[in-house]
């Protein structure tokens, strides 16, 4: 076989689509709408919107419904999209204490200001398939509006309150349980890893930036190898927080804050024990992480979290990659990104006709050095063996 | 308790729109110029992170913006998601409410209305998640 230079396939490629997409409608089931998917399968929307990097519920459903749920494609979907369009100018800075809380939890504390709220969570319920939902009745999905009036009455407070609380951190600060902030805040610009590509040793922006565009099945994975063998990360959950934040802008005449509306995000903070006594302090502290996500994501969240403490211990004592793979900032950060790691994996269904034809080369000439070598050997048996016997 | 902006970004589309409209019937139709939009963009979401008080880069938010001038005044208008109509009809507001001699001042009733009617929803909603605070026991 020969160099064998090919072209052609198109009429494959294009039939090819038209397969996927009969696929998708072949049992002849009702078209899923958009908002069907943005409002009942949130989850599913906010893991494509906050791996794309793009918050926007509708083009995530859309991606969703076109990537027939496959989250890694409707996230590189996103990001696709992404590319095409401007970036007018950067939102002002906005801290998770403007959130409204629709979910508050801390494992630090049981007695948090402002009070511990469950939220809308299945954490609590036992994982069985429940079988009403399958057979959903305009008359179910009213009684279940009947009993968020009924909730709506029973958390109704007199002093107007809509969710807003202090930080658990703020708290563990004022006890001096955790390093007290920066007495000057940090104005420099954020780095950004869409415009520059990300080198080693990078700052806390460009870590956060790529964490928080990251697989969440990948930073999982990290975050659990390094709480359960190859690490040495204890974290405690200082709070985890699920609500609605508004965004502003600059007015650009004015210089004035605009809002332009909210997003729903998650954002947690995670104490850890591991390292806690940092060589340099002077005095022992917990060492703090912080995790945010676009929706409704708390394991993201919670994951980003503990990274995010693994690798600043790691940096501050010198030891990337010496607490596990998990320490090593550059080997976590640069194969988190779900799409490239994807993308990678997925190039080696293309064509690597050439490359192979090299390999296959390489396969013969050593077949030839070995089959060579054996030969000699064989003559040298048999060299040796006559001249014994004479 | 909230600014106009922050009162208005929340309100529906279609009454923010009649408001808009309430404005344009004062005006020709050439007294209102557009400059720019409105377009589909992004802006890139800055939070301002716990641990060390820095800022980052949490990821892009689509928006529709759109820039204009009513009887020489600038307008500017901003909504998060792909919404042209939204987006112009504040830019619309933004500047009736910066022309000189405050000429539509009477907008601040309805946006006091629509004022109350966000708080309302973000109280019943809070109250929601606030039905699922834990009273917890200390044996």
């Amino acid at each position: 076989m020969g160099y064998i230079a090919a072209r052609g396939g198109t009429t494959a490629i294009l039939n090819a689509e038209q397969l996927v997409e009969y696929l998708r409608l072949q049992g002849g089931s009702t078209p899923l709408e958009l908002i069907q998917i943005r409002d009942q399968l949130r989850h599913a929307v906010g893991r494509a919107m906050n791996e794309g990097a793009l918050y926007a519920p509708m083009l995530a459903a859309l991606a969703v419904k076109q990537a027939e749920g496959d989250s890694i494609e409707a996230s590189f979907l996103l990001r696709a999209y992404r590319s095409t369009l401007s970036r007018i100018m950067p939102t002002l800075p906005i801290s998770g204490e403007a959130m409204r809380c629709m979910r508050r939890i801390s494992a630090s504390f049981k007695d948090i200001p402002g009070g511990q709220m469950l939220g809308p969570s299945q954490d609590y319920q036992i994982r069985l398939l429940n079988n009403l939902i399958a057979s959903e009745t305009a008359e179910s999905v009213t009684a279940v509006l009947a009993a968020y009036e009924l909730l709506v009455d029973a958390g109704m407070s007199a002093d107007g309150a809509i969710g807003h609380f202090p930080k658990v951190a703020d708290y563990m600060r004022q006890q001096q349980m955790i390093a007290p902030l920066p007495s000057e805040p940090d104005t420099s610009e954020p780095y950004d890893i869409t415009r520059t590509a990300i080198s080693f040793p990078c700052p806390r922006s460009a870590r956060l930036q790529s964490l928080a565009q990251g697989d969440t099945g990948c930073l999982l994975t990290y975050a659990y190898s390094s709480v359960r063998g190859y690490g040495d990360a204890h974290p405690t959950l200082a709070e985890l927080r699920f609500g609605y934040l508004p965004i502003q802008v600059a007015h650009p005449l004015t210089g004035e804050a605009i809002t332009i509306g909210e997003i729903s995000a998650t954002e947690c903070e995670i104490v850890s024990k591991a390292h806690s006594v940092a060589a340099k302090q002077s005095t022992p502290r917990f060492n703090l992480g912080y995790g945010f996500t676009f929706g409704h994501g708390e394991v993201k969240a919670i994951s980003m979290a503990i990274l995010d403490s693994v690798l600043t211990q790691a940096k501050a004592k010198g030891l990337s990659g010496e607490s596990g793979p998990a320490a090593n900032e550059e080997f976590v950060l640069l194969h988190s990104d779900g799409i490239e790691a994807s993308g990678f994996t997925a190039h080696y269904k293309l064509p690597h006709y050439v490359t192979f034809e090299a390999d296959l080369k390489v396969l013969d000439r050593a077949r030839e050095h070995t089959a060579t070598q054996s030969q000699t050997r064989l003559q040298e048996i048999a060299t040796r063996t006559q001249e014994a016997s004479a | 308790m909230y600014t106009i902006s922050h009162i208005l970004s929340h309100s529906p589309v279609a009454t923010v729109t009649a408001l808009a409209e309430q404005v344009l019937q004062q005006y020709p139709a050439e007294a209102v110029t557009m400059i720019s939009g409105p377009r589909v963009a992004m802006v890139q979401l800055r939070m301002q992170e716990s641990v060390a008080n820095s800022v980052f880069n949490a990821g892009e938010i689509l928006v529709t913006e759109a820039r204009l001038e009513l009887n020489g005044t600038f307008g500017f208008g901003m909504i998060i998601g792909n919404d042209p109509t939204f987006a112009t009809a504040l830019a619309v507001i933004d500047a009736a409410l910066r022309l000189p001699g405050d000429p539509h001042a009477d907008l601040h009733t309805t946006i006091n209305i629509l004022g109350d009617q966000l708080s309302t929803n973000h109280q019943r909603q809070f109250a929601a998640a606030n039905s699922t605070k834990v009273e917890f026991d200390v044996f």
